[in-house]
């Protein structure tokens, strides 16, 4: 349910344009620390872009997004952006791993150049955090030898291993063959019981209605709903809304 | 008249000399040309104009003139402009530098460019900062997908080298002119340069296409 304690992240009428299109329209948003937030919505509506916007990847043109206090538009083009970044781990739909890599080295890159942690305990950690996503055997390989399940379950593994608050899940599961899904989705349904902060943009309104505490209906760059997600299932207040509940809810049975 | 193959050994020392003139030569092209065009590949992708129009600009200028004018332009107007003389070797080092390194930069952007941005966003995302991105997913990555042209040109280079004699310096085959003019063993000597050229650059494509193989 709804969260009525500490905004971590406060998304305030933030409006993006590429060109001439306009991506995101005046979002507001709130994200309540140890939520798990689900957005959702037809593809091409912003979802993505939204959490580009998050950590800075994207830069937008009105608003501004504070992050547990700091401003993203006044660090966007300083150095401090970095640091902001490395308290939200992202989760790419297409993985996004480094190909010349291992799985092990994927993980532990980040915690060795920003945190100069020595080799050793960084093996560990990630060795660690191999056995937390169920595939410690898999920690010499290339992403090239691994399957998508496996693959996406390393990118989980390096967007933690930076320890950070927030994690955001860019679809995640969209990539991935029906039968490795649940593997991901059972992953990510650990991490949320942990306390962490999660941002998931997806389709899988199975994985919604269990675990999120609050669903975000975006269409056409704007948010046309945001509520507990009891609400969002049950009794949804706008049209387009109760449309698309009833389309995947069908779809789920 | 027969082949008199004791030409070459007897004039073995000019002959060496000239040889490893050209392999320091090469290899200090080489040392000099790769990081500068690994920052020309940059300079290239770089959204910043003061970086990117005198970049292209640099490259597209060496690119369509002749090697052989940047050796002249580097021996004769190097010293009008700093003051002193630098010397035939190391003029001619600086002239392969600049000029290799624009084809280097060129490759090395395209490998660069190969490199997925969904890859350097996952890098950005875990708190990497610019050049540790660079350093550690853009170089790796888009290096190793351009070895074989990188190779390619590296052999090209090493035939290059054969232009220093524009300026006097005595590498591999101003050494075996200086030589033939004493000598007077056209075929032979000539024919001996052409086979350590050949056997060299043919050894360099099998490593090449081997890479190739590999990368694959």
């Amino acid at each position: 349910m709804a969260n009525e304690e500490e905004v971590l992240i406060n998304i305030d009428d933030v409006s993006k344009w590429y060109g001439e299109v306009q991506a995101l329209d005046r979002i507001s948003l709130e994200i309540h620390r140890e939520d798990v937030s689900v957005i959702c919505g037809p593809s091409g509506c912003g979802k993505s872009t939204l959490l580009r916007c998050i950590n800075g990847l994207e830069e937008f043109q009105q608003g501004d997004v504070i992050v547990d206090g700091v401003s993203v538009k006044e660090v966007q083009n300083t150095k401090k952006i970095y640091k902001l970044r490395s308290k939200i781990g992202m989760v790419f739909q297409h993985f996004e791993l480094y190909p010349h890599l291992t799985a092990l080295e994927n993980i532990t890159l980040a915690p060795r150049k920003v945190f100069n942690m020595s080799k050793k305990e960084a093996r560990e950690k990630g060795m660690e955090l191999l056995k937390r996503v169920g595939i410690p055997e898999q920690a010499e390989k290339k992403p090239g030898e691994l399957s998508g399940g496996q693959q996406q379950r390393v990118g989980i593994a390096r967007a933690i291993a930076m320890d950070p608050q927030t994690i955001m899940f860019d679809e995640p599961t969209s990539a991935l063959d029906p039968e490795m899904i649940r593997d991901v989705l059972e992953v990510m349904a650990d991490l949320a019981e942990g306390g962490l902060t999660m941002i998931v943009v997806t389709h899988e309104m199975g994985f919604a209605k269990e675990v999120a505490d609050e669903i975000v209906f975006m269409e056409d760059g704007q948010v046309v709903e945001h509520e507990g997600v009891e609400t969002f299932f049950k009794n949804p207040e706008s049209e387009r809304a109760k449309e698309f509940v009833d389309r995947v809810l069908v779809h789920i049975k | 008249m027969g082949l008199d193959l004791s030409v070459i050994s007897r004039n073995s020392t000019v002959l060496l000399g000239g040889f490893y003139t050209t392999i320091k030569l090469f290899a200090l092209a080489l040392a000099g040309g790769l990081p500068l065009g690994i920052l020309l590949g940059l300079g290239r992708l770089s959204s910043r104009k003061w970086i990117y129009y005198p970049v292209s600009a640099y490259i597209n200028f060496i690119r369509n003139v002749p090697l052989l004018m940047v050796i002249f332009w580097i021996y004769f107007a190097l010293p009008i402009v700093t003051g002193h003389n630098i010397g035939r070797l190391p003029s001619a080092i600086v002239a392969f530098i600049v000029f290799e390194a624009t084809y280097f930069g060129e490759i090395i952007r395209a490998g660069f460019q190969s490199v997925k941005k969904g890859e350097m966003q996952a890098a950005y995302s875990t708190g990497l900062t610019y050049t540790q991105v660079v350093r550690y997913i853009l170089i790796p990555i888009g290096l190793r997908r351009v070895i074989p042209s990188l190779m390619t040109q590296t052999i090209v280079i090493f035939q290059d080298t054969s232009l220093a004699y524009v300026i006097g310096l005595r590498e591999f085959v101003r050494a075996s002119t200086v030589v033939n003019a004493r000598e007077v063993r056209s075929l032979e000597i000539f024919g001996f340069v052409a086979v350590v050229y050949l056997v060299i650059c043919l050894a360099g494509s099998m490593i090449s296409n081997r890479l190739e193989v590999e990368g694959e």
